[in-house]
């Protein structure tokens, strides 16, 4: 590496170290949040951004993410009409709208949930005892640099704190609208911390928006599913195209717990997710899938361990990518198999479509196993559209223009209709199945 | 003016000529049967009459409805009315039945100059194609042929050519791994669906099928070429006789 490079990157530490001395001197940091924000600098200083050859970003150039200069987002002002059009019908009463990570009380409407639905600031919920060891502890641990900086500008992220048999007619759709600016980048840093207490039951729904681009959204989420409990989680990123989206997902499931996750990533400069998932004790359950599809240089990148730290846990995993132009994917999947954890059930799998030469995919799934009564699968596809299906659409008359586009709208629309959403298979049509019509037609 | 004349037929399939030689000449009104061994190049005639992009056609002509065959695209043969229902059909999983069904009708409408159905309108038509070839309205919200029996998949060939109601029908070993009820549902299906303004090949290794669609020609296949045609009493002196009487003396 030249010694110009090496400069660059220091000088981008030392700008994020500015800013975070900024914001702890400002009105926006929080007294009962400070030891965490001190944390998670430290951890940010540690682990530095990263560089080409760090593990966790073997597929993902951050280089462009890094070498922004970001300010810190302000929380508007937003267009009413613009945040009501993204409301999903069904959760018309059961919306929590965020702006650039700030909770809008005047602009959500939890009143279809009820007395048990309770949505409280962090900066008040860190009195509790768990909540605290959970944000602290997870920085202990943290290895991913994005995640770290989130805990050291964390200031307004909300816990929604579910007691023990609780269960909900409907889902509830968490709204993060990123407004951007013509001038100077933004980031905002999300914080959801999500308790479920015995046997409650909870359907969510994060949808990412942006009104412009030119922000970051540096999203940390974490699922504390106790036993018995239930989440279902169908993630919507519809970033604005010239925006950058990472995000972090913990989960913590304990005894019988389940965690259904979906995410669906419409791509823009940078996407990655990373999802930290343990499945902590017997008979936990996981689900977790993504679908994409990408045009133009649209990236989106999946990170993912897995844990399976107790007998008779189940992890399902599917995604599934169609990558046009000069996209870029990646699925980056391990689980890990302790040892002890007997008659385990892993499936991962990641389909890939590709529709032009210059698409670029990168699919590492893996496997560790430690013990040695388990059943575990792992694979990947990479294909082109198939000769056989598209030959017999065309003998029943359809044009090979409409028949392409129906192969590559079902290789994702196989998932998506598995969503138990009608509002976000719809919101999904337009905004990934569209980019296909337009692309054949 | 015939409806099919295939002429000194010679075709391929990367690089190795399977099809040797056919012609056959068929009219309107008329239900002929192939038959023959495994290998004899059936199928590859199937895949030719359909436009199949990986089968090459080195010798020989088709004209159909006075057209040539061989200039047509594949889609271009399903609009003009040329239907394959194929002995594997293909799974598609995320398409909808119903709606790829719908699909292929308005291409065909909008072929025509007429106006599209919409959904509505298509599900009553869809409903009474359905219960013409025996199949459970379930079907309709299924992914294309995914998860569907053996059976269900020739049942729902059998639908797409209700629904397109073609003028040159060829079925590809419909009968093969249909257990006898399923058989006489789908014959019974592809009875009522010909007339004397189609034809019909069925392409098969059994004279079974025979039994309920009964055809007027038997035409039997063997290294790649028809060595004998005959009535329908041919099929039944192959299902006593088997094949060798017929294809020694071509080898």
């Amino acid at each position: 590496m030249s010694g110009s490079a090496v400069e660059k990157t220091e000088s981008q530490e030392t700008a994020v170290l500015a800013l975070h001395k900024k914001f702890l001197g400002g009105e926006q940091a929080k007294a009962p949040l400070r030891s965490i924000n001190e944390a998670g600098i430290k951890r940010f200083e540690l682990l530095k951004f990263p560089h080409k050859k760090h593990e966790m970003y073997t597929f993902v150039n951050t280089h462009e993410l890094a070498g922004t200069s970001f300010e810190l987002a302000g929380e508007g002002p937003v267009d009413t009409a613009w945040v009501q059009s993204r409301i999903y019908p069904a959760c018309k009463h059961s919306v929590a709208v965020f702006v650039n990570g700030a909770f809008q009380a005047n602009l959500s409407d939890l009143s279809g949930l009820g007395d048990s639905f309770k949505i409280q600031c962090l900066s008040d919920a860190v009195v509790d005892d768990e909540i605290k060891q959970t944000l602290i502890d997870s920085l202990e641990e943290e290895n991913d640099v994005f995640a770290a900086l989130n805990s050291a500008f964390m200031h307004h992220g909300v816990l929604i704190d579910i007691p023990a048999k609780a269960t909900f007619d409907v889902p509830v759709q968490l709204l993060y609208v990123s407004t951007g600016t013509s001038s100077g980048a933004v980031v905002s840093h999300p914080r959801l911390v999500v308790r479920l207490g015995e046997m409650a039951e909870l359907k969510v729904l994060p949808v990412y928006a942006g009104t412009r681009g030119n922000y970051c959204v540096n999203a940390v989420n974490d699922f504390i599913i106790k036993d018995g409990a239930g989440v279902t989680c169908t993630q919507v990123q519809k970033d604005d195209a010239e925006s950058w989206h990472v995000s972090k997902t913990r989960v913590q499931v304990h005894r019988d717990g389940r965690l259904f996750a979906r995410n669906a990533s419409s791509g823009n400069r940078l996407t990655r997710h990373h999802y930290e998932i343990h499945l902590k004790e017997e008979g936990a359950e996981l689900l977790l899938s993504g679908a994409t599809v990408l045009v133009h240089q649209e990236q989106v990148h999946n990170f993912i361990r897995i844990h399976h730290e107790a007998p008779h846990c189940t992890s399902e995993q599917l995604f599934k990518n169609v990558i046009n132009d000069k996209g870029r994917s990646s699925v980056d999947g391990t689980v890990i198999v302790n040892k002890g954890a007997q008659l385990t059930n892993s499936n991962q799998l990641i389909n890939n479509l590709m529709l032009s030469d210059e698409a670029h995919s990168d699919n590492k799934p893996n496997l560790m196993i430690f013990a040695d009564d388990v059943k575990c699968t792992h694979g990947t596809t990479v294909g082109q559209i198939d000769e056989d299906q598209l030959f017999y659409l065309k003998t029943r008359g359809l044009s090979e223009a409409l028949a392409k586009s129906l192969l590559t709208t079902s290789f994702v629309n196989s998932l998506i209709q598995t969503i138990p959403f009608p509002d976000v298979v719809a919101d999904l049509n337009e905004i990934l199945l569209k980019k296909l019509e337009a692309k054949h037609a | 003016m015939s409806l099919l004349e295939i002429k000194d037929l010679h075709a391929g399939f990367e690089g190795t000529e399977i099809v040797k030689g056919v012609s056959l000449t068929i009219n309107a009104g008329e239900v002929h049967a192939i038959m023959g061994p495994n290998g004899s190049g059936k199928s590859t005639l199937s895949k030719v009459l359909a436009g199949h992009p990986s089968y090459v056609v080195s010798k020989g002509s088709i004209t159909y409805n006075g057209q040539d065959l061989l200039e047509m695209d594949a889609e271009e043969r399903a609009l003009a009315g040329v239907f394959l229902g194929f002995q594997y059909p293909v799974e598609i999983p995320g398409v909808n039945n119903a709606e790829f069904l719908r699909m292929a009708y308005n291409a065909k409408l909008v072929k025509q100059g007429q106006d599209e159905v919409d959904p509505l309108d298509f599900d009553e038509i869809l409903d009474e194609k359905m219960k013409m070839v025996g199949m459970d309205k379930k079907y309709k919200d299924r992914f294309l042929n995914e998860g569907f029996s053996g059976g269900e998949k020739k049942k729902n060939e059998i639908l797409q050519m209700a629904v397109l109601d073609p003028k040159l029908t060829i079925l590809d070993e419909t009968d093969s791994g249909l257990d006898i009820d399923a058989l006489k549902v789908v014959a019974q299906g592809v009875n009522k669906l010909t007339n004397e303004n189609n034809a019909l090949i069925m392409i098969t290794h059994y004279q079974r099928l025979l039994n309920y669609i009964e055809p007027q020609f038997v035409h039997v296949f063997s290294g790649g070429k028809i060595v004998k045609s005959g009535g329908k009493e041919l099929a039944h002196e192959l299902e006593a006789q088997g094949y060798d009487w017929v294809t020694a003396p071509a080898k």
